[in-house]
């Protein structure tokens, strides 16, 4: 394929997404809102593997790390990347218990009023119980593959770290499917989850470094 | 009493001497001009895995540097999970940063980082002095009242090792290992004088 050909296609393949993007109406809001409770207040735990992009404008590619993801209700959620580095990092209550390739640290975030709220936001998102908000503005689109969900900060504070959350739900199971966080600057970090399973049994043990 | 001021004088001015250039020999300065290979391509995204231990305390990130002009570099410091620590610009001797996380934004630290980046990202050097000891030839520029000290290894032509000081004290160390072709795979930043330690590992899967 020759280069205009490709950008006629990307133009025509950007316009097509855009075009198939419909806001949703207060009817569907009030369903999806309700659908998505339920979905999250019945999910126990989720296991799932996940790649993470991370654009910033002035790179040529995004720096692509992936690994898996568990969650367990309320509030224990585990980040594991094994490439291509091996890190870890566990939200626990007030800490972060980080494991750095064998080396362990414990991060109280307690002190930074900001990195608990982030780190709380990054929580719900996993499940994706981020509706009670009252520090976003929230808008609703319908796509024919998914749901698509813009937070976006009307909090003076946090609007300097992160100006969107955009979350993709699956239209037939009603669970996250993707998470983006832009940043101000519009770099943006992009988060994929695949082989997604949910409600098996997560011993406390995974949550420890 | 006059054995006394003498040896005085001689134990001032041998701890005044440089530690760098112990043992080193002279040389006389052939070529004028060095350059620092490492971050000098504009078509390479320079991603590394960065542990930082600074007192004590340790963390981790993801280092980015891009050239983005002539004298001209972007580096961002992020967290694994992605958010931004930092982000500075150096363009010849001046910079901005672009952004700092609150709890990082002091002058000392400001300061320290950006005399770091300098130091790693600086492509062109003007040699005043020259250097031998088995096996590296060193190079000596100066900028102000501070050195740099570039260790080349003789039979690689590679650059292992840059010393920066001040007339007597040395400052940062920064190694470069594991070098393919213009690339460090890993860099290793040491302080001297504040307990600051900085290893880079390249991530190469980008």
């Amino acid at each position: 394929m020759n280069k205009l050909m490709l950008y006629i296609y990307i133009i025509f393949f950007t316009l097509g997404v855009n075009a198939q993007q419909a806001q949703m109406s207060q009817t569907e809001i009030n369903n999806f809102k309700k659908k998505i409770k339920a979905v999250a207040e019945n999910t126990k735990t989720i296991l799932s593997d996940f790649t993470q992009y991370k654009h910033l404008e002035f790179l040529s590619n995004d720096i692509k790390t992936s690994g898996k993801m568990a969650f367990k209700a309320p509030n224990l959620v585990k980040w594991e990347y094994t490439n291509p580095y091996k890190y870890s990092v566990i939200f626990k209550e007030d800490q972060l218990l980080i494991n750095d390739d064998g080396k362990k640290s414990d991060v109280k975030i307690g002190g930074s009023k900001m990195f608990k709220k982030l780190n709380q936001l990054i929580v719900n998102s996993v499940s994706g119980n981020m509706f009670d908000n009252n520090e976003f503005d929230i808008s609703y689109y319908k796509t024919a593959g998914f749901y698509r969900v813009l937070f976006t900060s009307k909090d003076k504070n946090l609007s300097k770290y992160i100006k969107q959350f955009i979350l993709h739900f699956s239209k037939k199971e009603l669970t996250v499917i993707e998470v983006k966080m832009v940043e101000p600057s519009n770099d943006y970090t992009q988060i994929i989850f695949k082989n997604r399973k949910e409600n098996i049994v997560l011993k406390d043990e995974v949550f420890t470094n | 009493m006059k054995f006394l001021q003498i040896s005085i004088l001689l134990l001032s001015l041998t701890s005044c001497t440089l530690a760098t250039t112990k043992n080193l020999v002279s040389s006389p300065v052939v070529n004028t001009h060095f350059d620092n290979p490492y971050f000098s391509d504009s078509n390479q995204d320079y991603v590394y895995k960065g542990k930082i231990d600074v007192y004590g305390n340790y963390f981790g990130g993801i280092f980015i540097v891009k050239k983005i002009g002539r004298l001209h570099h972007r580096i961002v410091l992020t967290t694994e999970l992605g958010n931004k620590i930092f982000d500075f610009e150096l363009q010849n001797d001046s910079y901005k940063v672009n952004y700092i996380l609150e709890e990082l934004d002091r002058k000392i630290i400001i300061n320290t980082l950006k005399r770091d980046f300098q130091l790693l990202v600086k492509e062109h050097t003007i040699v005043k002095k020259k250097y031998k000891n088995d096996p590296y030839i060193i190079y000596q520029s100066q900028h102000k009242k501070q050195l740099n000290f570039y260790f080349i290894n003789k039979d690689t032509g590679k650059l292992e090792k840059l010393v920066n000081t001040s007339k007597r004290k040395e400052k940062t160390i920064v190694n470069f290992e594991s070098i393919n072709k213009k690339l460090a795979q890993r860099i290793v930043i040491e302080h001297k004088n504040i307990k600051l330690k900085i290893e880079l590992k390249y991530l190469d899967n980008n």
